[in-house]
């Protein structure tokens, strides 16, 4: 997620800004991080062509955003194992073998190749993953170049992290909202625990409203440093999200703590939901959620009655079987307490009008109809796919002037696992060319083992990457990529907000190492298509999209932000995006589809005696962003092992002590992790740590840097039990798995566990 | 807990202005830019002892050499 430009200077609340003095021989410049998706504005000291340091911004309203990942970005890509030169595979897939080629040789065989897949397949044969980060920043002209070949399946992370919310969230009310931190008066954290150096900026808000005294309410099963912080917290049983936010519908439809005005002029369905919400007395939701009754009740009427309050978006019920549900139980919560689009509520923003955005960028209009309903998981799980995003078009148009927003990247996606289903043989038909781009699909989703044989099956695999990381090793193409340090940057904060920020470049790229904008223009020409990305460099791409600003790109990087007028309840003058034109809490294209148009809750399927424990995984560590920083020392001087957390009674009762090697197992697979006690996890909870490999160990097929090991993908099942229905995201917050004591080829030297920023990150 | 339409302007007159500082701080160039860069400094300063932000490993990051930053890339030191 984007850090949030302050609505309000008092939004950041620091005591040690100063205006720094320029250093002799030291230069420096305005950037965006994208050492994580966060992207905090920051500033980079140059000396030599070299950035030596980054530091918090000169700029008040963004200081102190900035965290461990970013100070050590220096020298964490100016690491030895940075790929410099493109590299084609010359052995087997996976063996290793390498030969550095050059940029035109790559650009050449690539476009034949793809050209010769498209032909034999259809242009829907070819597939990319990727996002708009890290290497990224691709400025939605690979989804234009996919639009214009024919291909809708464009895959990504935020399938489960923030992009899927987005796409649900329209079915309420047309857009995904953002919480206005400086006035709330009541903030909920769903089982998210933003800290000093992970989601800093949101740490940030959260830290500066509770000082100006709003309430912190958490669900979370941890006791985790967010929940020692709040006001209320609810201890609530892994994956029962859902079915607490129905206990608080419960209590605050029962007692009238509703905006009843706001219900009656600008929602549909509230008879309905109300039917639904009977279903849930809080004795039921107490047993669901293992929560005491009177907690659940208290903190709904602290929600519906402190005054504005938000709900920040939560990566949480992005990953649970009842996903769909929970995130749209959220949006509900939000319409029927009178929170969107007011001060200190959840702002309807909508597209900053100066600047060309990348949803207009994309294209999506010029990909047939006839294509976009081959896009892979539109028949069972259409959520975020063309198929249920685009009723949207005319509500969209009518409200933000467009027709097409593709909020987060996530309003038109393929599901992942139907598209590694196509890519392994396994699906409605083959896709036979795979490219991903700062990306590394093998621990970024769900069932690695299935994503293996996927990629395996492959005619064409390109990376465009900074490391070899273990997906990379799979490929025919490596392709060096540049930073966030090499190149300029327009970032419009996803199409989520309405402000947009601008990112100077600080240094050249090491070696031949490219941007995405470079890599998609060759791409665009290798497929005789060069007409599709016509600016001959990345500085004039951005000079036509700040056009309507009336600056060039140098004059408009020099101001750092560009806001857009705020303005609340706009509503009241366009109506909401949605086919109804109000906040329908009743879903009519969910219905249209032939889903519950109303939310629901799935219990989990019956134990299974083998497996007792119950994992969920996603976190990210602090000094990590998902799969990537395991190369640098720093970071691994911090975390050098993956780590499972139990608390003592867990890990006494299989009979395994902190710090020593364990194995994770469930009926997909299993992993190795050392054990960490944290007396703030729950009885028979594991946490598991995500997206771990090690660039230090073998490379190639059966080994892959220790993902083999490692990699908690391959506990993560996406078979139907443990899919959300509507999404077809994969349920990992409680797979049930067990914990046994790791006795071959276990470590002979037992260490303590080393501590960790939180006490259950 | 509705808003009146009443409160709702005054917000959005305020987040205006504030938006208009902002932007006027974020560019720092003319007299009044600094103005505004000065008042939102002064506006947002707290104590030292309630800043949640302060943190040893930012506070005392000094850096790299770029010499050293060469050597590191070289594969020469660790």
């Amino acid at each position: 997620m984007p850090a949030a430009a302050p609505f309000n200077p008092e939004d950041i609340a620091n005591a040690k800004y100063t205006e720094r003095p320029v250093k002799e021989g030291v230069t420096t410049k305005k950037l965006i991080c994208a050492a994580c998706d966060i992207a905090c504005t920051v500033v980079g000291e140059v000396q030599k062509g070299r950035v030596t340091k980054v530091r918090s911004s000169d700029n008040p309203i963004f200081r102190d955003n900035i965290c461990m990942k970013g100070i050590i970005a220096p020298k964490g890509l100016a690491h030895p194992n940075r790929i410099l030169h493109p590299m084609k595979r010359v052995g087997e897939r996976g063996s290793g073998e390498w030969e550095q080629v050059t940029w035109e040789e790559a650009m050449s065989d690539i476009g034949s190749r793809l050209k010769k897949v498209i032909a034999d397949h259809g242009p829907e044969a070819w597939a990319v993953s990727t996002s708009q980060w890290n290497t990224s920043t691709d400025h939605g002209l690979g989804r234009r170049i996919m639009n214009h070949v024919g291909s809708p399946n464009w895959i990504s992370g935020v399938a489960l992290c923030a992009g899927n919310t987005a796409a649900v969230n329209r079915f309420t009310y047309g857009w995904f909202p953002f919480g206005d931190f400086g006035n709330t008066k009541c903030i909920v954290l769903m089982g998210h625990n933003p800290r000093r150096h992970s989601w800093t900026p949101l740490y940030n808000s959260i830290r500066g409203a509770q000082a100006k005294g709003a309430k912190l309410i958490v669900m979370d099963p941890r006791r985790s440093s967010s929940a020692e912080r709040a006001d209320i917290w609810l201890p609530l049983k892994v994956g029962s999200d859902a079915a607490m936010m129905f206990g608080w519908l419960k209590v605050i439809i029962d007692e009238e703590l509703y905006d009843k005005d706001f219900v009656k002029t600008w929602t549909i369905g509230f008879e309905d939901l109300k039917k639904r919400v009977d279903e849930f007395p809080l004795e039921r939701v107490a047993k669901l959620t293992g929560c005491d009754p009177e907690m659940i009740a208290e903190a709904a009427r602290v929600y519906a009655t402190s005054g504005p309050a938000v709900i920040p978006w939560t990566p949480i019920t992005d990953m649970q079987r009842n996903s769909t549900s929970g995130i749209r139980l959220q949006t509900i919560l939000r319409a029927i307490c009178g929170n969107l689009d007011v001060p200190g509520g959840e702002l309807l923003q909508g597209f900053n009008p100066d600047i060309i955005n990348e949803s207009e960028i994309e294209m999506h209009d010029v990909l047939s109809d006839e294509q976009k309903m081959k896009q892979l998981g539109s028949k069972d799980h259409p959520a975020f796919t063309y198929r249920a995003q685009l009723p949207f078009r005319e509500p969209t148009k009518r409200v933000y002037g467009q027709e097409y927003a593709n909020l987060v990247m996530g309003c038109h996606m393929a599901t992942p696992s139907e598209t590694f289903k196509a890519m392994a043989g396994e699906g409605e038909y083959p896709v036979k060319a795979f490219f991903f781009l700062g990306n590394n699909p093998l621990l970024s989703y769900a069932n690695m083992p299935l994503i293996q044989k996927a990629m395996m099956n492959q005619d064409l695999i390109v990376a465009h990457e900074q490391f070899m990381t273990p997906s990379a090793q799979l490929a025919d193409y490596v392709l060096p990529a540049d930073s966030w340090l090499e190149r300029p940057w327009l970032h419009d904060m996803f199409g989520w907000m309405s402000t947009v920020r601008f990112s100077e470049k600080a240094m050249d790229p090491p070696g031949e190492c490219r941007s995405t904008f470079e890599f998609w223009k060759q791409i665009a020409g290798a497929l005789d298509m060069p007409e599709v990305v016509p600016w001959d460099t990345l500085e004039d791409f951005y000079d036509y999209r700040v056009a309507r600003t009336g600056m060039t790109w140098e004059e408009i990087v020099e101001t750092e932000v560009h806001f857009k007028t705020p303005a609340f309840r706009q509503y009241e003058k366009t109506g909401f995006a949605t086919p109804s034109g109000k906040v329908e809490l009743k879903s009519s294209i969910l219905d249209d589809l032939g889903f519950d148009p109303l939310p629901y809750f799935r219990e989990d399927p019956p134990q299974d005696a083998d497996y007792p424990l119950k994992m969920f995984t996603g976190v990210r560590e602090d000094g990590f962003f998902q799969t990537g920083h395991r190369h640098i020392p720093e970071m691994r001087a911090r975390h050098p092992e993956p780590e499972i957390y139990l608390n003592a009674k867990t890990a006494a009762a299989r009979g395994v002590k902190e710090g020593e090697w364990v194995t994770v197992e469930n009926q997909l697979g299993s992993i190795k992790a050392k054990l960490a006690i944290k007396d703030a996890m729950p009885d028979d909870l594991v946490r598991v740590p995500h997206g771990w490999w090690k660039p230090e160990m073998q490379q190639g097929v059966g080994h892959l840097s220790g993902a083999l090991d490692y990699g908690d993908s391959q506990l993560c099942r996406d078979d139907p039990d443990f899919l959300d229905r509507e999404q077809g995201i994969p349920h990992i917050k409680g797979i049930p798995c067990r914990v046994v004591p790791l006795v071959a080829a276990a470590p002979t030297k037992v260490e303590a566990s080393r501590p960790v920023m939180e006490p259950a990150e | 807990m509705s808003l009146t339409d009443k409160e709702i302007r005054k917000h959005e007159r305020s987040a205006r202005l504030m938006m208009w500082m902002a932007a006027r701080s974020s560019r720092n160039k003319t007299l009044i830019d600094r103005v505004c860069r000065k008042i939102i400094v002064r506006a947002t300063t707290v104590d030292p002892e309630k800043d949640f932000m302060r943190d040893e490993l930012i506070d005392n990051d000094e850096g790299f050499d770029p010499d050293e930053l060469d050597r590191y890339q070289r594969g020469e030191t660790a």
